[in-house]
């Protein structure tokens, strides 16, 4: 997998290279702290959370198959989970209080994505769903956003808002494995 | 909608999205992943959305993080060039490489007569009704529990490792078979820990439960 770097990387820490676990901070960290901070918000929470993105990172290399996937979209699934989890269980802490994180995430994925050359088929197939649907399953992957704050913002009741994503998940894999 | 066609095959492939698209809420997320470890066929239904959706990581902005890897390391590699082990013989590089491709796998291990069988540590309440022994085969930790019940239904031991100042480090799950890890002996100082995680084992990476058993590691023998 000469032409990814970051796959390349992976597998070096998996055979125990500490040089290219150093080197694989140093190429993504600042993606992932992105993903993080667009998760949780806090950046003294992201800091933490990315310590323990790259210790999983470290630890799970040698599960990671460069046939099934690139490395940076292993990394990033590594690191949204582990945000979300977090989220999840803040918000279960808080007794859902965490509306109030809501607000402030204006999906913008659209203007961006069309300028990305490779991203171009995602983009038309986000295009072929109803817009306010489309900005749900946006503000979920990107927000990490759950059932309950979407049926909040789109003020729709939890199980409409359960069929509208999974009815656009099911377009979406249709139109992405054309 | 009227399509009443636009329906998913089966509801697996459904929540494997939903898990991906980070919508669920705790209890069946952790459930989810609980399924991607036992289940290669989900686990793959995972990947495939992780793939689909994967474009849309072009809209996180990257965010410059600070330099965390002495701390990450820290952690990850007991046995920093100061620390003298007994087990080191100048050889942890090695035995990091070891601990990177299976530390986290659960195993059983077969018959083994070991060259050194050290008793590390042992983790025990006051009366001694649940007990777990930490014992060291060459790289090997080995963790048995001698005496009590595991976890109660839908929740789960988990075996911590805690260097001075730092984060505690997941060994593992301690369930009804012994607890093999590829670690080295960690130094004297340093804390194993026990607590109550919901099935499948803390959410966040770092225990959520209590703590119910902890011991330090001690001075070499």
């Amino acid at each position: 997998m000469s032409d990814d770097p970051v796959a390349t990387s992976i597998s070096l820490c998996a055979s125990g290279d500490r040089a290219a676990f150093r080197a694989l901070y140093r190429d993504t960290s600042a993606k992932l702290m992105g993903v993080l901070l667009r998760i949780l918000k806090e950046r003294a929470e992201a800091e933490d959370a990315l310590q323990e993105v790259y210790t999983r990172v470290w630890l799970r290399a040698g599960r990671y198959d460069p046939a099934k996937g690139r490395g940076m979209t292993w990394l990033i699934a590594i690191a949204r989970n582990l945000a979300i989890d977090r989220l999840r269980a803040r918000v279960a802490m808080l007794d859902d209080d965490g509306l109030d994180t809501v607000a402030d995430t204006a999906p913008r994925a659209e203007t961006r994505l069309i300028a990305q050359g490779e991203a171009r088929r995602i983009a038309h197939c986000f295009d072929t769903l109803d817009p306010e649907r489309a900005d749900a399953v946006r503000g979920a992957y990107l927000s990490g956003l759950s059932y309950v704050e979407l049926a909040a913002r789109h003020a729709v009741p939890l199980n409409t808002m359960r069929t509208w994503l999974r009815r656009s998940l099911f377009k979406l894999k249709e139109c992405l494995d054309q | 909608m009227t399509g009443t066609d636009l329906h998913f095959d089966d509801d697996e492939d459904a929540l494997a999205a939903e898990y991906v698209l980070g919508v669920l809420d705790l209890p069946d997320r952790l459930a989810v992943e609980a399924r991607i470890k036992a289940d290669p066929d989900f686990a793959q239904c995972v990947t495939d959305w992780e793939n689909r959706l994967a474009d849309l990581n072009d809209d996180f902005a990257e965010s410059p993080a600070p330099n965390l890897l002495p701390r990450i390391e820290a952690r990850l590699f007991p046995g920093s060039p100061a620390r003298k082990v007994k087990e080191g013989r100048g050889r942890w590089s090695w035995l990091a490489g070891a601990v990177a491709a299976s530390v986290l796998i659960l195993a059983v291990v077969a018959t083994l007569t070991p060259p050194r069988v050290g008793l590390v540590a042992t983790l025990a309440t006051a009366d001694a009704r649940l007990s777990y022994e930490v014992r060291s085969f060459g790289s090997t930790l080995q963790v048995t529990r001698v005496a009590g019940l595991p976890a109660v239904q839908g929740q789960v031991h988990e075996l911590w490792l805690i260097a001075p100042d730092a984060a505690p480090v997941s060994l593992g799950l301690l369930q009804d078979q012994v607890l093999s890890v590829s670690y080295p002996v960690p130094p004297a100082g340093w804390t194993f820990a026990v607590s109550i995680e919901p099935e499948g084992g803390s959410p966040t990476g770092q225990p959520t439960g209590p703590v119910i058993l902890t011991a330090v590691v001690a001075g070499e023998a």
